[in-house]
């Protein structure tokens, strides 16, 4: 590859890293794969680089490599599974905000145990839409189908977080918005 | 749940990312040793499968004979078994020339015969020259006797292209050609060399194909150059009997 073309992806890569790393994140829920899957989607990137260096919208192409990467190590089936039976340990934070830390605990645990038991494909589409705020179009790119399954599926997936919100809601005590 | 605050959520949800120590150099040189450890597979599978082509092509491609033996331009065949077999024949001839004079010339004793490939001179060892000229003979040697007056040897010698009767003949007090019954002649001679005896005795027997054996007596031991003596131990009666024996297979 040429200097020029190298530096080109240096910077595009050093630019997008850290917001491709954040939707990984919310694909599979766990910031060690979702790293893994931001360097691989980068890799897959640098090894077509002189083909696709010249797209309009890099970054739509980045997240479709992002999601092909993470359906595919989801369909592998001796992917990686993290083993979630030990303890973490009951430390207080100092620089936490007592008026914050309710709803952002209510997040954590709307990602990590709502969000993720959604289907992959409808989590996707939830995550191309309310979190990296892509249109119908953008995310029927992104997705690789039409516009009507983006559609169809959104409304799915909404339905199956809500009705998953709502039974953790019930089960911890705190009303349903 | 309202949509606004799905997006909310997932906006906190990465409010605590940790740090995020991303080098793209590291990734770029990631990639180009994945490159160059993929066209290295590449290579080697692509040498495989040529190596395992040609193997297996190449039986069919030469031709075969009729034992289904890959067929080369001549036989490869060792030298060490065709003159271990070769010497091996010398010897029963020289044996069978030994059991032969025995049994006509009853008063010798110690009858024994060192027959080889090549020039086989001297006394001891008969050993046989080592590298072969051209104007060697196929096959030569003696039969050592010893009768009342002492040791000595008749000289064999086989060549494949015998020399005319007439060569043969040259300063003989006695030569004839004796037609044999199965078509071969020998010829016999005798020679005086300005003595009253015979100083030496020789038969020569020619084989259609040029090949001819040679058996003479001497007036001295011939092996060893010595033990001169009045006339030959053997005549030439006997050298035709023992070239036209019929145990013995001369070619």
């Amino acid at each position: 590859m040429r200097k020029a073309d190298e530096q080109g992806f240096r910077e595009f890569a050093a630019a997008n890293a850290a917001s491709l790393r954040r939707t990984a994140y919310l694909f599979c829920g766990d910031w060690h794969t979702a790293e893994d899957l931001m360097q691989s989607s980068l890799m897959k990137m640098y090894m077509a680089w002189k083909r696709i260096k010249d797209l309009e919208n890099l970054i739509a192409y980045a997240r479709k490599v992002l999601l092909r990467t993470w359906l595919d190590e989801k369909r592998r089936p001796w992917r990686r599974a993290e083993q979630r039976d030990g303890e973490l340990p009951d430390a207080a934070d100092a620089t936490v905000d007592p008026d914050t830390t309710s709803a952002k605990l209510w997040a954590r645990e709307l990602v990590h145990t709502a969000l993720l038991q959604v289907p992959p494909r409808q989590r996707a589409v939830l995550v191309l839409r309310y979190f990296e705020d892509l249109s119908v179009a953008e995310v029927a790119v992104a997705m690789g189908c039409s516009e009507g399954t983006v559609k169809s599926q959104t409304a799915r997936g909404l339905a199956t977080l809500r009705a998953i919100v709502e039974k953790l809601d019930n089960s911890s005590g705190r009303v349903a918005s | 749940m309202s949509e606004q605050e799905i997006r909310e959520g997932m906006l906190l949800a990465v409010w605590d990312e940790p740090p995020l120590d991303f080098d793209p150099d590291k990734l770029i040189r990631r990639v180009e040793q994945k490159k160059s450890r993929r066209r290295a597979l590449v290579a080697v599978g692509v040498a495989t499968a040529m190596i395992a082509v040609v193997s297996l092509s190449l039986p069919g491609l030469l031709p075969r004979g009729d034992d289904s033996q890959l067929a080369a331009d001549q036989p490869v065949v060792s030298s060490a078994p065709v003159n271990e077999l070769t010497r091996k024949k010398a010897q029963r001839i020289g044996d069978r020339l030994a059991e032969q004079l025995s049994a006509r010339m009853t008063n010798l004793k110690d009858v024994s015969a060192t027959l080889d490939l090549g020039a086989v001179y001297g006394y001891p060892p008969y050993a046989p020259t080592t590298t072969r000229k051209s104007s060697d003979p196929k096959m030569s040697g003696y039969v050592f006797l010893t009768d009342q007056i002492g040791p000595t040897a008749l000289r064999v010698e086989a060549v494949e292209n015998g020399s005319p009767t007439r060569s043969t003949c040259g300063g003989a007090i006695m030569c004839r050609d004796v037609k044999q019954a199965d078509g071969s002649l020998v010829t016999e001679a005798e020679f005086a060399e300005g003595g009253p005896d015979i100083s030496r005795a020789e038969a020569v027997r020619r084989f259609g194909n040029g090949y001819a054996v040679t058996i003479s007596s001497h007036n001295y031991n011939p092996a060893s150059g010595s033990g001169l003596r009045q006339t030959v131990p053997v005549r030439v009666e006997v050298l035709t009997a023992l070239l036209m024996d019929e145990s013995i297979d001369w070619e």
